[in-house]
C-alpha cells in the first residue's frame, strides 16, 4: 500500500478509505473500508484513538476529516435515492489520495 | 476471564435498620435490585471507599449531567430561525452559539447541520453511542439500539418510514455516522405557518427527535 | 477482510427500529454520573473504556443492553488497571445482591 501523504487533502479531494488490516480498537467502520468518497471538511487534529486505547496519551495530534461516501457506491443493494450520501470522521492514515 | 453473570433478579425487602430513620423515596425503589445495580453500587463502593472517588463528586456530576435536555437544543434552534446572525454563528460554531444561550457543552467539537429543501440529515453513532449529552440529555433507547446502529446507514429512508418520514428522491437523505470526536445536532427547518410565533413557542415545537433526525418539528399553527 | 470488531454493526441485517421510551432508572444516572467523574479525573480515558468494551464477548454483547455495558466495561477496565480486583467487586457485589440494599455508601 502507498504510504499516506504528508500534506493535508483539500477538501473535495477523492479519496479511498482503506483497510489498513489492523487489529484492536479503530474508529473506522468495515462499512467504508476500500470505499472511495471526498473530503468534506477538515475537522483539525486530534489524538489517535487507536494509541489513547491503549493508555498511550499525549502523543501528537493527527488530521481527522469528515469524509462523504455516496449511499449507491456503499451498498450494492441501496434501496434509497441515487443522490442519498453518508458522512463520517476518518483519521488521516486510514486515507489514501485516488 | 469474563465472568458469567445473567441478570438476576432479587426481591428483597429493604433493610432500614438504621438510627437516622427511613430513607426518602428514590426513583428506583418500586424496581428490583438488578445485578448491574447492585455491580455499580459495589463498585461505587470500593472506590469511595480507596478514595479515588467521593460521594459528593458523583452527586455533583449528575447534578450537572442533568442540565443537559432536549429543550436545550430547541431553544438553539428556535433562535437561529428568528435570528439568522445567531444561525449563522451556530453552523460555525455551535459550542460558541450554545454559550450565548448560557448553555455549557462540554464534547470537544459540537456541529449543527441544517436541514434544507433539499438535504434531509439524520444522526447515528454506528460504534457506540455517541451523541451531544451535555446539550440534550440521554439519547432516547432507540439510538443506542442495535437495530437503529445497524440500519440507518445502510437503509435510513426505511428506518425514516418507521420514525413516520418519508421524503421524495429530489430531498438527499444524508447520515451522519458521529464516530470520532465530532458530536452532532440536527438544525431542523422551520415549519411553514409559523410566522407570527414567539421564539418561546418556536422551541415548543421542537423535540428532541428533530434535533436527531428522525422527526420534523411541529406544524401546528402558532397564534 | 479484518476480523469485524463487535461493536462494528453498520450495515448489519437487524429487525424495527424498538420506539418504545425507556426512562433511565435512577442508578443507571448515578453510574453515568460515576463514568463521568472516573474519566475527568484521568483514572481512564474514553477510548480505552470502548476497547474494553470492544473485548466483549460476541455472545455477551449480543444479550447485552447500554447500561450493563457501560457498568460491565468500567469494571473490567477498573481491574485491568489493577485499581480494583475481581473478586472483592464479586464479593461486594453478592453481599449487596444478598442483603438487597440499596443504601447507596455516603
Amino acid at each position: 500500500m502507498s504510504p499516506e501523504p504528508s500534506s493535508p487533502y483539500a477538501l473535495g479531494a477523492r479519496v479511498r478509505i482503506v483497510d489498513l488490516k489492523k487489529a484492536g480498537h479503530v474508529r473506522t467502520p468495515i462499512y467504508v473500508r476500500e470505499k472511495i468518497g471526498t473530503i468534506d471538511y477538515f475537522c483539525g487534529a486530534f489524538e489517535n484513538p487507536e494509541e489513547r486505547a491503549y493508555g498511550r496519551v499525549g502523543s501528537g495530534r493527527i488530521p481527522l476529516y469528515r469524509v462523504r461516501v455516496m449511499q449507491r457506491d456503499l451498498w450494492p443493494d441501496y434501496g434509497g435515492a441515487d443522490n442519498d450520501s453518508l458522512l463520517l470522521e476518518i483519521y488521516h492514515h486510514w486515507l489514501r489520495p485516488t | 476471564m469474563r465472568p458469567d453473570h445473567p441478570e438476576h433478579d432479587h426481591a428483597h425487602p429493604h433493610d432500614h435498620n438504621h438510627a437516622h430513620g427511613p430513607h426518602p423515596t428514590r426513583e428506583d425503589d418500586d424496581v428490583v435490585l438488578s445485578y448491574g445495580e447492585a455491580r455499580f453500587l459495589a463498585l461505587k463502593g470500593l472506590l469511595i471507599g480507596k478514595g479515588i472517588i467521593t460521594a459528593d463528586e458523583v452527586r455533583r456530576q449528575h447534578e450537572i449531567n442533568e442540565r443537559g435536555t432536549p429543550h436545550q437544543g430547541a431553544r438553539m434552534v428556535a433562535k437561529a430561525w428568528v435570528d439568522p446572525a445567531f444561525k449563522a454563528r451556530m453552523l460555525k460554531d455551535a459550542k460558541a452559539a450554545a454559550i450565548e444561550l448560557g448553555i455549557e457543552v462540554t464534547e470537544a467539537e459540537l456541529m449543527a447541520i441544517e436541514n434544507t429543501p433539499t438535504c434531509h440529515n439524520i444522526i447515528v453513532c454506528t460504534l457506540c453511542s455517541c451523541y451531544p449529552r451535555s446539550l440534550l440529555g440521554e439519547p432516547p433507547a432507540w439510538y443506542v439500539s442495535k437495530a437503529y446502529r445497524s440500519r440507518a446507514v445502510r437503509e435510513p429512508r426505511k428506518v425514516l418510514r418507521e420514525f413516520g418520514l418519508s421524503f421524495p428522491d429530489a430531498v438527499e437523505v444524508r447520515v451522519h455516522d458521529s464516530n470520532a470526536d465530532l458530536r452532532y445536532v440536527v438544525l431542523p427547518m422551520r415549519p411553514p405557518g409559523t410566522e407570527a410565533a414567539s421564539e418561546a413557542e418556536l422551541a415548543d415545537l421542537i423535540s428532541r427527535d428533530c434535533l436527531v433526525g428522525t422527526a420534523l418539528p411541529g406544524r401546528n399553527t402558532v397564534s | 477482510m479484518t476480523d469485524r470488531l463487535i461493536t462494528d454493526i453498520g450495515g448489519l441485517p437487524a429487525d424495527a427500529v424498538p420506539r418504545e421510551e425507556v426512562p433511565q432508572l435512577f442508578w443507571e444516572k448515578h453510574m453515568i454520573a460515576m463514568f463521568n467523574v472516573l474519566w475527568s479525573k484521568g483514572i481512564f480515558n474514553l477510548d480505552e473504556f470502548r476497547r474494553m468494551v470492544e473485548m466483549t464477548p460476541l455472545e455477551e454483547y449480543k444479550k447485552s443492553n447500554f447500561y450493563g455495558r457501560r457498568i460491565d466495561g468500567m469494571s473490567e477496565l477498573l481491574i485491568e488497571k489493577k485499581i480494583i480486583n475481581r473478586d472483592e467487586l464479586a464479593a461486594r457485589t453478592e453481599e449487596i445482591l444478598r442483603m438487597g440494599t440499596r443504601d447507596h455508601v455516603s
